[in-house]
């Protein structure tokens, strides 16, 4: 471990969240905050990236490199970032609609690719921002939505097995409840090699203040984490999706780009110029 | 009592960790929710909120110069000896609300100091280092007057934790 000289608030960018008190996404930025200090990472070696959504503001809030993206397009702007950086620590921040729905299809190749970063995913099972519609990860009876007064009647998405068949290499669920428990779980992901997953249940006050009994729910995953991707894969299946703690992990070959750039930086910017 | 500790704490510096650990995150999330207060227009609980981070400062910094001639250990934050998820007066934010009124504010700053009162009492009860015990019931003393010094407040707000504030704009659902 590297004793940082630098504390968690010293991580805080000083920008006053615009999360609605109680929010669990505070216990986020907490745990990331607390996981940056812990590894001591110097600020100028880290970028946040996010998409859209309360979740994706977070890197508002840190004070490191950051990029809030278009909706559902962190992954993508990440891959490329950690292609040209790959000395960078890259962190990929956003909710279960930016990253499930609007940006499914990147999630999936972010999963194959295995590039070495982490996707913490601040799962409410609502689109927060645009004011309470049902995500990809809602219940198929939730019927609180006028936009889905009878449920969606559709299944819901099952982010830890389907980012295990995409081929993830690190597959992890915290909870927002216990911020110091979600800090271990995210210097886990930061220093796994390889694309880490960290699934956060982060319940929304305002749209589903019934999430408030998730810390009544939620129970260790008990098993040790597999290295094998099928006995996981019959983990993941059996659990109810309120299970905490590190779901599967394995070394699987990371993809990093080999070469080096070919063009200088002016000419980069030449080819853009108009 | 709830338990509060899962472990004794074994030496002055470990103590001291865990104390500044204490102080420094509760007034850490007191600004937060400060900070959030105001954000969502409930300017009443943010400076109620303010004034309790400012005294977690000064208490932290207290520790501070308690610890001035320690070397304190650097533990890692899900290695304290603390049953709960953050430190013992460090507010759940889950428990606040942005339509919370100035009482459940109170109320929720007391439950935290009963419990920082508690982890205090329960290490000076449970540690082998008498020095620890000695310094860690001074502290829980302290708390002590904080607690009272909380209930007084409470009571003269002539508190109804009950009350609903009425939120004449509330979040839209759209059709």
């Amino acid at each position: 471990m590297t004793v940082s000289a630098l504390k968690a608030k010293d991580y805080k960018s000083g920008i006053k969240p615009v999360w609605c008190p109680g929010c669990g996404h505070f216990s986020v930025l907490a745990a990331a905050t607390k996981a940056l200090a812990y590894l001591g990472l110097p600020k100028e070696q880290v970028a946040v990236i996010s998409g859209i959504g309360c979740s994706s503001r977070l890197p508002a809030y840190i004070d490191s490199y950051g990029f809030h993206g278009v909706h559902g397009r962190a992954l993508p702007v990440a891959a490329g970032l950690k292609a040209a950086r790959p000395d960078l620590t890259v962190i990929v921040a956003g909710g279960d609609g930016d990253g499930f729905s609007i940006g499914g299809n990147h999630f999936l190749h972010a999963c194959r690719r295995n590039m070495d970063m982490t996707y913490i995913v601040m799962d409410n099972k609502v689109y927060g921002m645009t004011k309470g519609q049902a995500s990809p990860t809602t219940d198929p009876e939730w019927s609180a939505s006028k936009m889905t007064p009878h449920g969606t009647g559709v299944r819901r998405f099952l982010p830890a097995a389907i980012a295990l068949a995409a081929g993830a290499s690190f597959i992890a669920r915290g909870f927002a409840g216990d911020p110091s428990g979600l800090t271990k779980l995210l210097v886990e992901a930061i220093e796994h090699p390889g694309f880490a997953f960290l699934e956060v249940l982060s319940p929304c006050q305002t749209f589903r203040p019934e999430q408030k009994d998730w810390k009544n729910q939620v129970h260790p995953m008990g098993a040790h984490p597999s290295g094998d991707a099928v006995e996981a894969a019959r983990a993941i299946q059996a659990d109810d999706g309120m299970a905490l703690g590190v779901l599967y992990a394995d070394r699987l070959p990371v993809w990093q780009p080999a070469y080096e750039p070919r063009d200088s930086l002016e000419a980069i910017e030449k080819e853009f110029r108009v | 009592m709830t338990e509060m500790t899962t472990q004794p704490i074994t030496s002055l510096a470990e103590f001291l960790a865990h104390a500044l650990e204490l102080e420094v995150e509760s007034a850490e999330r007191y600004r937060e929710l400060a900070d959030s207060m105001e954000v969502h227009n409930n300017p009443d609980v943010a400076e109620l909120f303010r004034k309790l981070a400012g005294y977690g400062d000064s208490h932290a910094q207290e520790v501070k110069d308690r610890a001035a001639d320690v070397l304190l250990p650097t533990i890692p934050p899900w290695d304290f000896k603390w049953s709960c998820p953050e430190g013992p007066e460090s507010p759940c934010m889950e428990d606040a609300h942005y339509m919370m009124t100035k009482c459940q504010a109170l109320e929720l700053a007391l439950h935290n100091e009963v419990r920082g009162r508690d982890f205090y009492t329960q290490v000076a009860a449970a540690s082998p280092d008498d020095e620890v015990s000695r310094v860690a019931a001074e502290m829980a003393a302290e708390e002590d007057t904080h607690v009272q010094m909380l209930r007084k407040w409470f009571k003269r707000e002539a508190c109804d934790i009950q009350e609903v504030q009425e939120d004449l704009d509330p979040p839209n659902i759209p059709e």
